[in-house]
């Protein structure tokens, strides 16, 4: 099964947003390129969308980079969806983390995947004991 | 399959290709799986071509943080 990078919201944010704020971009870049060279796929679960995208003109950077730029959204389906739920409960955390979850359960649909995150600590907890995940501080 | 139909395309492979992807996904399998090798082949080349666009824009990663980035990604 082919490996993956998962994008979470600031991931995908400091790459929508590299022209204005290159320093936050530079760690985001560097794991893109890796993923790149190592032909990975690169994703970005659906629900991350709900962070990224206050609608109307402000969603343009994040269009921008969504669109034939090599990163695609992964729609969530029901058993992503229990899945991120079962995780949650694992890890004793309440719903404020569903996107964290759903991110990590989206991870879970590759062999391998590296998880780009601004929030290492809560994708560890989510993810914790789980050998295919690694995770990548942006 | 995609909501936007399908097309039917011609392609020739190797021999020895062709015959080890239908051993692996069988003659029923092989529109998928060509599917999947063409997708992901695109968007390899679409990243390859953004992150040189932000390389040419922004300059380029600095080689300690790509280290990092390389340490992060299991290793095969």
């Amino acid at each position: 099964m082919a490996a993956a990078l998962i994008l979470d919201a600031e991931a995908l944010n400091a790459v929508a947003h590299a022209s204005e704020r290159p320093a936050l971009a530079i760690r985001a870049r560097a794991i893109l390129q890796v993923a790149r060279d190592e032909g990975a796929l690169v994703r970005v679960p659906s629900p991350v969308l709900a962070a990224v995208c206050p609608g109307g003109p402000r969603d343009a950077p994040v269009n921008r980079v969504l669109n034939g730029r090599g990163l695609a959204v992964v729609g969530l389906g029901a058993g992503t969806a229990r899945r991120a739920g079962a995780l949650l409960s694992r890890a004793k955390m309440g719903s404020a983390h569903a996107v964290d979850a759903f991110v990590v359960a989206t991870a879970l649909e590759f062999g391998s995947a590296v998880i780009a995150t601004g929030d290492p600590d809560d994708i560890a907890r989510l993810s914790s004991g789980l050998r295919q995940i690694r995770i990548f501080a942006v | 399959m995609s909501s936007q139909g399908a097309a039917k395309l011609s392609v020739s492979v190797p021999n020895d290709l062709a015959k080890a992807v239908r051993k692996k996904v069988g003659a029923r399998g092989l529109s998928g799986f060509v599917a999947r090798a063409m997708r992901h082949e695109l968007e390899r080349e679409q990243l390859g071509l953004f992150l040189a666009e932000l390389d040419e824009t922004l300059g380029p990663v600095p080689t300690r943080t790509l280290v990092l980035a390389r340490a992060a990604w299991p290793r095969r």
